[in-house]
């Protein structure tokens, strides 16, 4: 009796052994043929170059990942001057006061309110077409959906889970009014608690959703790609 | 008769309470709701209720004005500012105005007294920390299931440490037992003085059947195991290293519904679908502080990679003092094989679903994932071999049919045009009424190793 009870708890005790012995590591990759076929010394993007075959180089680490571009890397529109002309019809610099609220740091800035300045700037840098319009819709639904909602009220997922809010409504008079240009400055160097978009955007996408956004603020501007605005604040 | 008068009076008294106490949660909300209205319609874009943004905090506005001795002013600011700043009468209005960097606040003429005091009313009232218990419990659980996780993870190689030396004792216990049993029966046996070895062989041949049945059963085990184990080799499936910020995607793809592109998005310009850059987080959690202390210490490590302290006044603001996020990579392909997003993203349209699996469901960090929970999704391609291996790229070039002559897509129309230059071996790919990538070269070695 005693025996086999001791017989019993070996076999149960080397069962429990084996099964608590292979447990798999999220952090390891798993078993590598040859690892300096994933880490050669070509770059590539976000690899760790800091230890292949276990030997530590603590220079090649990866040090800097998610920084946001450095300046000028953003490519302008192309290389042929006329277009980048277009691209680039306003220079308007940021106000100086951004580079606390908005973080751009290492920019020539203006002492002046430049964003009143481009109420001017009323020409869309993109030539207006539909196929235009759809561009624009879908670059808006990728970057701007989540906050200003696929009207342009200002009702998109994020406002309306809870975790943001203060988001305009495009289609109040006072938006309405914008000029282009203001709308381009808002969106390339950010405004209120909005932040800069141009890491993300290039100038011809900016320009295009602009074009979409107005389609959104008026009917007829998908077909026609004119703005008739009436200011119905002022009137009443 | 006293008793149960009191009793009645009692319950009289309760329900009376009872009364009190739900017409003072209902009461007002009829004033909120207007005011609540008036907030979203009117001030929401600038103005934030428990903390400075574009302009000051809403509550305890009316208190700061009377605090400065111009209760009464704030209604005309609100209407008109610029006048009241003009008018000299107020000192209070151009310090704010100088506060937040001269930026003007609209003029809100058209409303009236009792509308402004309507949406202090709301503002003063309404407390959006009510909302953050549910949150904090589930964070909780989830913190002590990682911190249970990590123990697991410690405790495996101690445990098999004392899981052996209790089996080694058992062994020698079980084997010891026998002997002196043995000595004790049978002391006219020959063989007392025979080793454990000894001992040992003369047992396994006592019951050489069943030993030979169990060598056999082992070494076929064995053999299963390891050939299985080399199948393991360079498959990354499952891997999920770890990362300095605990992101959950759910939150941010799921529930608050931001687009895979606007983080990711260089996938559909380049190689790399690309990491987000800190300004990008910060796009959102400029505002966006965390709701429970778990948030707040992740939120944190965004403020120091973006050089945002939250305390410069009045509403937080940059120093310039930036420092990186190290990221680890997790989707890892040798060097000898070239894969680009955008050529599936853009030419392609493949859905990231297709490959990164459900991110809207992820509640951790991203994670190589199982070729069978792949499968699982509707809509996806249906694949059998391990996720980012070579079998798994063929059999889905093999799998994915293309439509090449609908015009809606102008990389395969060239190709299109190119085909029908040869119209019979256009007939051939057409025979079976569809075209997939590979029969368009998808097979071809130098497709991606070059």
């Amino acid at each position: 009796m005693k025996k086999s009870f001791i017989k019993y708890t070996g076999v149960l005790l080397f069962g429990l052994f084996a099964f608590t012995s292979c447990s798999s590591d999220p952090d390891s990759p798993g078993l590598e043929y040859m690892p300096d076929m994933y880490r050669s010394p070509a770059i590539e993007a976000y690899v760790d170059y800091g230890e292949v075959r276990g030997r530590i180089d603590e220079n090649k680490k990866v040090q800097l990942t998610a920084l946001t571009p450095p300046e000028f890397t953003i490519p302008f529109y192309g290389t042929d001057s006329n277009l980048v002309k277009t691209m680039l019809p306003y220079q308007h610099l940021p106000n100086a006061l951004m580079k606390n609220t908005h973080g751009l740091f290492n920019e020539r800035l203006s002492s002046q309110d430049e964003y009143t300045l481009a109420a001017a700037d009323k020409i869309n840098g993109v030539a207006f077409s539909e196929k235009v319009i759809e561009k624009g819709k879908k670059i808006y639904t990728a970057m701007c959906q989540h906050c200003h909602g696929e009207k342009g009220d200002g009702n998109g997922p994020m406002v309306t889970s809870g975790a943001y809010n203060g988001v305009p409504n495009y289609t109040e008079a006072q938006r309405m009014a914008l000029s282009d240009g203001q709308m381009f400055y808002s969106i390339y160097y950010g405004k209120g608690m909005m932040g800069a978009h141009r890491s993300l955007l290039n100038k011809e996408e900016i320009w295009t959703v602009i074009h979409y956004i107005r389609s959104i603020q008026y009917k007829d501007y998908a077909k026609t790609g004119k703005i008739a605005f009436t200011d119905t604040t002022k009137t009443k | 008769m006293k008793i149960a008068h009191s009793e009645g009076f009692r319950k009289g008294k309760l329900f009376a309470s009872i009364l009190v106490f739900i017409s003072i949660i209902l009461a007002p909300n009829g004033l909120w709701s207007q005011g609540e209205n008036l907030y979203k319609a009117k001030c929401s874009s600038c103005h934030q209720i428990e903390k400075n943004g574009t302009g000051p905090m809403l509550k305890g506005a009316r208190q700061r004005w009377a605090d400065a001795g111009e209760g009464d002013l704030i209604y005309e600011w609100v209407k008109n500012n610029a006048a009241l700043r003009g008018s000299g009468k107020s000192k209070r209005a151009n310090q704010v105005y100088n506060e937040y960097g001269g930026s003007q606040m609209q003029l809100f003429a058209d409303l009236s007294n009792d509308q402004i005091d309507q949406i202090l009313n709301y503002a003063d009232s309404s407390s959006s920390k009510a909302a953050a218990p549910g949150a904090a419990g589930a964070a909780d659980g989830k913190a002590k299931e990682d911190a249970a996780k990590e123990e697991g993870k410690g405790g495996v190689s101690k445990t098999w440490w004392i899981m052996g030396v209790i089996f080694l004792v058992i062994i020698f216990s079980v084997s010891g037992v026998r002997r002196q049993l043995k000595n004790a029966s049978s002391e006219s046996e020959p063989d007392t003085n025979a080793t454990y070895w000894q001992e040992f062989k003369l047992w396994l041949w006592k019951y050489r059947a069943a030993t030979g049945v169990t060598v056999l059963v082992l070494t076929i085990s064995v053999l299963v195991l390891g050939l299985q184990s080399l199948g393991s080799i360079n498959v990354m499936e499952g891997y999920q290293p770890s990362q300095p910020i605990s992101f959950p995607h759910s939150v941010h793809a799921g529930q608050n519904g931001i687009d895979c592109k606007y983080c990711h998005n260089s996938v559909e310009k380049s190689k790399s679908a690309g990491l987000p850059t800190v300004n990008v987080c910060m796009n959102c959690h400029k505002q966006i502080n965390g709701k429970t202390p778990e948030q707040q210490a992740q939120i944190s490590k965004i403020y120091a990679a973006a050089g945002w302290d939250p305390n410069i006044k009045p509403a937080g603001g940059y120093t310039g003092k930036t420092s990186p996020i190290v990221w680890n990579k997790v989707h890892v392909l040798p060097d000898h094989v070239y894969f680009n997003h955008s050529q599936h993203v853009v030419a392609g349209k493949i859905d990231c679903i297709q490959c990164h699996g459900d991110m809207k469901t992820m509640k951790e960090t991203a994670k190589v994932q199982k070729v069978e929970d792949l499968s699982k999704i509707e809509g996806n391609i249906k694949l059998t071999k391990p996720t980012l291996t070579m079998g798994w790229c063929i059999e889905c070039h093999g799998k994915k049919e293309v439509v090449i002559d609908d015009k809606s897509n102008a990389y395969y129309d060239e190709l299109h045009k190119r085909l029908k230059r040869d119209m019979k071996h256009y007939k051939h790919l057409k025979e079976d009424e569809k075209i997939t990538v590979s029969e368009l070269g998808g097979w071809e070695c130098s497709k991606c190793h070059y």
